[in-house]
């Protein structure tokens, strides 16, 4: 009977849920495909530890200089860089907030502290939070190579810091959450977004806008600044380093302080979840509205030359990608750097480089950029699909007409964002001259046909299940990824040897000839490639829809 | 056979050491409506998916209206329409789209399309919601659109995994009444349920599944003479256990839970 359950510990909790999280993470391995997918995520992992690990070092050796120097000043900027990427990083990174997985466990007898903790555990295993963690270790490091008596001082304040940090992050992202439970909030923080990632840009013009010198209104707020967490680290080693105690307890305790408020926020945000709050998205009911008659929505069929289920598909993802806001909203961003790009680097500009890079240079590199961000979703070209992805296999079509369908629709997105870019790329540095301009192009249908093959077989070989209109956690499988990766670097590699051709034998439209052949055999390829994806379809048709249809 | 609609041969999958059906010799006549049952996990789903293309047999045959599946798979999936588990749907399309798109995969021209996927809206009762996507359908809702678009094409045979699991009472009635009048059409239709019931009032044929065997098949009368006593009226149910329940594997130990009593 129920009443003879023996209530479970916080650790017994605690260390019930590690083992449910290894038990999964080991049924998952033990799929050969996940073992690539996971062994591809490791790659991409030990690519970006080696990134940390040289900014580590880096801010070991910062850290070291400050102390040696007496610019303890440096230190808080430290602390602040390390506090900053820790907040800001998993709104880029979309990994913010608890994730599913773990609000479900609130169905079991989990106590409200077991539920917080384990809530702060998976804070920190965030890649941000990781990092930021290393980092924090070089700074003591740095520290203590300097001066070894600051070490309990360090460890100390950087402990704090980290307490701080992490129950910020997991306040910020329970507020996160339930500001993208809206589908429309969702997508203008996701706009908000992405004009912060670009908004790096307009730095310097305003650094030369105020002559390299911090505007007076933001000097008047620097008082201010030393009660933030930094400026009070950063102060209570340098009240350390000379033998103020009181001024490190004073410090230190500020930062205390900080971690309670924040602990007491997020304890009362969990708590709310804990008793019932549902946080994440959710379907609003809809509203009647009048019905629409068949005669109404008949009109002219536009794509009535090609065959239905190659045009039914068509159809389908242009609708999906209309009701898919972030992928919408996703494909405002070429166009938009590659302006910034034509700003920054190509042509004269009063702020850029005074000699800037030439048309000739810069419209390949625009093609070949554009190419890069805008062929990856071709890896997985059924991420979007669900359940749905049955009808292609119970519909009386070869999947042929599928991969047609879906490729005609990409190379549509292609076509629509290299047309603006080019204009873009018109008005504000010109054209290219003939040979180049022409060369690119076919060397783009070169490498768009080339690679459309190659996607089609990656998705059906490594496909992963992306939720629709979701930030969260969503990237392809590990595998396609560094397939899209590598099959583009080869590809861009023969596509800059043919321009160089051009060159190198003084014949300007040698390159537009041989990527004329090259392209001509790749479409030739693609088009072959097609009956061969069809079988291999349906050979891997299973597993494909038990992915999708989880 | 002459007149059979679906007719496998030997019929195996295995999955790794699993055999999941294993060697069934199926007969459903044309314009049968055919009730497949077995309990949990014994092949119901996996004998619908491979004759309905979703799943490849690991050996034995499939005919579907004379055809082999295995060298006309596209002509014979022309000719039928799936419920599948978990029914399939684009769930970011709303119900006419979703309708159109699955009329013009069969083929069917655009106008066409659209006066069917119209009507198919308003008989389900699913109208007055067109700018709905399928997502924000309840699971009834959505239960209504996978049958629409399965029907769309005016399939020779209808294959339905649990059709009516999740369905108000209301709306069963109608999905009853227009199955009832597709078989009185002469289409076939394979129907799985756990629900014997319906089975019993609707279906005129069953076959029963256990342990990946097909361990009974035929009419509701041959079944009941196969198991009942003279003179008595026996239940879809009482037959299903006594078939099934043979061997005590449907039949809980409760008598080993006692600390739940």
């Amino acid at each position: 009977m129920a009443d003879v359950a023996v209530p479970v510990s916080l650790g017994g909790q605690i260390r019930l849920v590690a083992g449910l999280r290894w038990k999964i993470m080991r049924n998952y391995l033990r799929q050969k495909s996940n073992v690539l997918d996971f062994i591809g995520i490791v790659t991409a992992g030990l690519c970006a530890a080696v990134l940390v690990v040289g900014i580590g070092f880096a801010i070991s050796f910062g850290a070291h200089a400050a102390v040696t120097t007496g610019h303890f000043s440096w230190l808080t900027l430290l602390f602040l860089g390390i506090l900053v990427f820790w907040q800001i990083f998993p709104l880029f990174a979309a990994g913010l907030g608890v994730n599913f997985e773990f609000r479900t466990l609130l169905r079991f007898p989990l106590s409200l502290s077991a539920f917080y903790l384990i809530a702060l555990a998976y804070g920190l295993a965030d890649f941000s939070a990781i990092t930021s963690v290393c980092w924090l270790f070089a700074m003591v490091l740095g520290i203590a190579t300097a001066n070894l008596a600051l070490l309990p001082a360090a460890i100390l304040i950087s402990a704090l810091l980290l307490l701080m940090s992490v129950t910020l992050e997991r306040l910020l992202g329970s507020w996160f959450e339930r500001l993208i439970a809206k589908r429309v909030s969702r997508e203008l923080f996701f706009g908000f977004v992405i004009l912060l990632s670009i908004s790096g840009q307009f730095v310097k013009p305003l650094i030369d806008h105020f002559d390299n010198r911090p505007p007076q209104a933001l000097l008047r707020f620097m008082p201010y600044l030393s009660l933030t967490p930094p400026v009070l680290a950063g102060n209570a080693l340098n009240a350390a380093e000379a033998h103020d105690f009181g001024g490190l307890l004073l410090r230190a305790v500020g930062l205390l302080i900080y971690v309670l408020l924040f602990s007491v926020f997020l304890w009362q945000r969990f708590a709310t979840q804990y008793r019932g709050e549902e946080l994440s998205e959710g379907t609003a009911p809809a509203r009647s509205a009048p019905r629409v008659k068949s005669a109404a929505i008949a009109g002219i069929d536009v794509l009535s030359f090609l065959s239905p289920a190659v045009a039914a598909v068509l159809r389908k993802d242009f609708q999906y990608l209309l009701r898919n806001g972030f992928l919408l909203m996703s494909l405002f961003m070429p166009p938009f750097l590659v302006f910034l790009f034509t700003a920054q680097f190509a042509g004269a500009h009063p702020w850029a480089i005074r000699t800037g890079v030439s048309t000739d240079t810069f419209f390949p590199a625009m093609i070949g950029y554009l190419l890069l961000m805008l062929m990856m979703p071709a890896y997985n070209c059924f991420a979007y699909e669900g359940k749905g992805i049955q009808t292609y296999f119970t519909a009386p079509v070869r999947f042929r007409d599928v991969f047609l369908g879906k490729n005609i629709m990409h190379m549509g997105i292609l076509l629509f964002e290299v047309s603006v870019s080019i204009l873009l790329l018109v008005w504000r540095i010109g054209l290219p001259s003939a040979p180049v301009f022409a060369a690119t192009l076919v060397g783009m249908a070169f490498a768009g046909a080339g690679q459309f093959a190659l996607a089609n077989w990656a998705s059906l070989c490594y496909p992963r299940k992306l939720e629709f209109g979701s930030m969260r956690g969503q990237h392809g499988s590990g595998v396609a990824i560094w397939i899209g990766f590598g099959s583009q670097f080869l590809l861009g590699g023969v596509c800059s040897l043919v321009l160089f051709m051009g060159r190198w034998t003084n014949n300007p439209w040698l390159p537009a000839e041989a990527f004329a052949a090259l392209a001509a055999a790749s479409v030739a390829g693609y088009f072959s490639s097609l009956d061969g994806l069809s079988d291999l379809a349906e050979r891997k048709k299973e597993r494909l829809i038990e992915i999708l249809c989880r | 056979m002459t007149g059979a609609a679906i007719v496998t041969e030997r019929l195996t999958r295995r999955f790794g050491d699993l055999t999941a059906v294993n060697g069934i010799d199926l007969t459903v006549a044309a314009g049968q409506f055919f009730g497949f049952l077995g309990p949990n996990g014994a092949g119901k789903s996996t004998t619908i998916k491979m004759l309905t293309g979703l799943l490849a047999p690991t050996s034995g045959r499939m005919q579907l209206l004379g055809l082999d599946f295995s060298s006309n798979a596209v002509d014979i999936k022309r000719q039928i329409g799936v419920v599948p588990e978990g029914m399939g749907l684009f769930e970011r399309l709303t119900g006419l789209e979703y309708l159109t798109f699955v009329g013009r995969m069969y083929g069917l021209d655009r106008t066409t399309t659209l006066q069917r996927a119209t009507e198919l809206l308003e008989f389900m009762q699913l109208a007055d919601r067109p700018k709905s996507v399928i997502a924000d359908y309840s699971h009834g809702m959505q239960k209504k659109i996978a049958l629409a678009a399965a029907v769309i094409h005016g399939p020779r045979i209808l294959f339905l995994d649990e059709p009516f699991e999740g369905v108000d009472a209301l709306a069963a009635g109608a999905l009853k009444s227009l199955l009832g009048r597709m078989t009185e059409r002469g289409v076939t239709i394979f129907l799985t349920s756990h629900v014997l019931e319906i089975v019993e009032r609707l279906c005129s044929h069953v076959g029963i599944i256990h342990k990946g065997r097909l361990v009974a098949q035929g009419s509701m009368e041959e079944l009941r003479a196969g198991v009942a006593e003279a003179g008595s009226k026996t239940t879809l149910e009482q037959i299903f256990l006594s078939i099934v329940g043979q061997d005590g594997a449907v039949r809980p130990q409760m008598e080993e839970l006692s600390w739940l009593m």
